[in-house]
């Protein structure tokens, strides 16, 4: 029977070793000898046994906080180690992206239904009812004359740089809009897709109403695939996190969620790595003064190098793991 | 929301963590808001003490001035604000284990639901997704409702990674020895029994009380101090064989009631167990796995 002192001993002296070796991270733990580990175990259950008496048997608050505190460490300590491996945050795998995407096409379209189906409508109605266009459009892409030094095509070197970080950083604004938006039921993921999607088709119809649209497909092609697609994807994000409040089965909300929230941030990262790619082509290739067959040419390279990532890769994983994609290597058309 | 949150672990142990309460997480993101403002202010200046001029028309032209080394720095410069800003809390709470420099401050953690240390992807989801529980922005009125509503006070982003925000709670090192003394004491089956001297007995309820003011006695103020520590005593006086008048009147009379607490104490932790109370508590079976 131990006597108060070599209980407290006990305690305070778990209570240090487990701080240690939490500090010292897992490797620590695994140098441990074997009867060191028994020493720890035996000392976990023996504090976890006072800490059930102390709430049963009404101890004092303070003692029960007092043991609380010291178990907390010593489950984060022995049990730390196995949940990591079970959540499998290790390593990010190439293909999970493509994986993520998908397994969640219905996702995908619905997003795509909604960020080019109103594009479309919006370029239809455009051509119908032109004077739409001083509705929807600001006065930049009215006045906008293919011919002047100032248009998009004609970025000074110096400035792409600076550009290219700009629309880097504003596109990943977008789409984290459009994933966090899908907590709200998908709401505001549907109007920031509606919203953009609407401006994107009011452009091209204008532009094609007055014979400009040259101009324009000349200088969104060679971006245009990648922006286009990641925007799209990150919607489809959005609905993925909608989809577990809006139709959660027969789990609660909440744990719906907790469970969809590895894939959706996976399509996420995804995105942002696409953006990034997008961007540098966006300041670099766009407005550089390559001629039009090229530009015609680094979209369909483009294309077709995602077709054969979303097609193709991830197909030998298994596709239920939910885990953060660093995806970067997909080697679309640089500069 | 609930005061506290318990975790089952496998091992059939409860641990209870206090959660903590919206007052305390605005104080820790204002903290946070204004490390962020300073960091990305210290950024410009140290770029500026470096010479780079902050002027996008400068880039137009080498006439202007621009050179290759400030657009460059620039763009760089654009990229971090932008990761400032979104990864300040990713992170932070990704690698310090829950916490950013203003939930130090404050007192407060992250953690998962199952009671471990949060690590990078919960603090991507819980953050990346800030924008939802702002709204309509930047009010928080909606993170602010659903925490209200549910029951772990957790926002939309702490539902998304399966995390709650909880008090720390530091080592407050005076209890330890109490604590100590009534675990063991009720390891050897005494702990709902009198300490029975000649002249009478205390209750357990009374030692339970004693070991309580001894523990908590430097944090009181020092009038309410002496003042309990008389209350307590003066009915045990005739116990312990004391002249209740002879002690009223002595000057040091609060020192005085400590000392025979402790001696109390003392009396209660040194007794020998009950051989029948000793038997029946047998020693929890060594090796837990």
């Amino acid at each position: 029977m131990p006597s108060a002192e070599e209980k407290l001993a006990q305690w305070t002296g778990f209570q240090q070793r487990a701080e240690a070796l939490l500090r010292a991270g897992p490797r620590a733990l695994r140098r441990l000898r074997g009867h060191e580990i028994t020493r720890l175990l035996d000392d976990y259950q023996a504090l976890t046994a006072d800490l059930a008496r102390a709430r049963s048997l009404g101890a004092a608050r303070e003692t029960v906080d007092q043991l609380n505190r010291i178990a907390v460490a010593g489950h984060n300590l022995l049990y730390g180690r196995i949940r990591r491996r079970e959540a499998g945050t290790g390593a990010p795998v190439f293909g999970a992206f493509a994986a993520a995407v998908r397994r969640h096409a219905w996702a995908a379209a619905l997003s795509a239904l909604m960020f080019f189906g109103s594009a479309l409508a919006t370029f239809v109605a455009v051509q119908i009812e032109p004077a739409l266009g001083y509705d929807l459009l600001a006065d930049e892409f009215i006045d906008f004359d293919p011919a002047t030094p100032e248009n998009l095509h004609d970025i000074p070197s110096l400035a792409r740089p600076v550009v290219s970080s700009m629309i880097i950083s504003n596109n990943i604004q977008v789409t984290l809009l459009a994933f966090g938006f899908g907590l709200t039921a998908g709401i505001g993921t549907t109007v920031l897709l509606l919203f953009n999607g609407i401006h994107l088709g009011s452009v091209a119809g204008w532009m094609t109403l007055h014979g400009k649209e040259r101009a324009l497909w000349g200088w969104i092609m060679p971006h245009g695939a990648t922006e286009l697609l990641a925007i799209c994807l990150a919607g489809a994000a959005g609905y993925l996190l909608a989809s577990a409040l809006v139709a959660p089965g027969r789990l609660r909300r909440a744990t719906a969620l907790k469970r969809i929230g590895g894939q959706a941030l996976t399509i996420e990262l995804g995105c942002m790595a696409m953006l990034v790619i997008a961007g540098l082509i966006e300041g670099f290739v766009s407005p550089s003064g390559i001629d039009y067959p090229s530009r015609i040419g680094v979209l369909l390279g483009s294309l077709a190098l995602w077709a054969i990532y979303f097609f193709g890769a991830g197909r030998s994983r298994n596709e239920n793991r939910a885990e953060p994609s660093g995806e970067k290597s997909n080697s679309g058309p640089t500069p | 929301m609930n005061e506290s949150v318990f975790i089952s672990t496998p091992d059939h142990v409860t641990l209870e963590f206090e959660l903590a309460g919206p007052g305390s997480r605005f104080s820790a993101y204002v903290i946070d808001f204004i490390f962020n403002v300073v960091l990305i202010v210290a950024l410009a200046l140290l770029l500026y003490a470096g010479g780079v001029v902050f002027s996008l028309r400068s880039l137009f032209g080498a006439a202007r001035g621009g050179s290759w080394s400030t657009s460059w720095t620039l763009a760089l410069f654009l990229l971090l604000v932008f990761l400032i800003n979104w990864g300040y809390y990713v992170l932070f709470e990704g690698l310090g284990k829950g916490s950013t420099p203003g939930k130090k401050r404050v007192g407060i953690r992250v953690i998962r639901q199952d009671g471990l240390p949060i690590g990078l992807r919960e603090a991507a989801l819980r953050n990346l997704v800030r924008a939802a529980d702002m709204l309509p922005p930047p009010s928080y009125i909606l993170g602010g409702l659903v925490m209200h509503f549910d029951p772990q006070g957790r926002r939309l982003g702490d539902m998304l990674a399966g995390t709650c925000v909880i008090v720390e709670k530091f080592a407050a090192g005076a209890q330890g020895a109490t604590g100590a003394a009534w675990a063991s004491r009720v390891e050897q089956g005494r702990s709902r029994e009198a300490l029975t001297l000649p002249r009478g007995a205390v209750s357990p309820a009374q030692l339970g009380l004693i070991e309580r003011f001894l523990a908590r006695r430097h944090e009181l103020s020092k009038e309410r101090r002496a003042q309990l520590a008389w209350q307590i005593t003066e009915p045990l006086l005739t116990v312990l064989g004391e002249d209740r008048d002879a002690v009223a009147r002595r000057p040091d009379r609060a020192e005085r009631c400590e000392e025979l607490l402790m001696e109390i104490i003392e009396l209660a932790q040194t007794r020998k167990p009950m051989p029948a109370a000793a038997a029946a508590k047998p020693m929890p079976p060594p090796g837990l796995f």
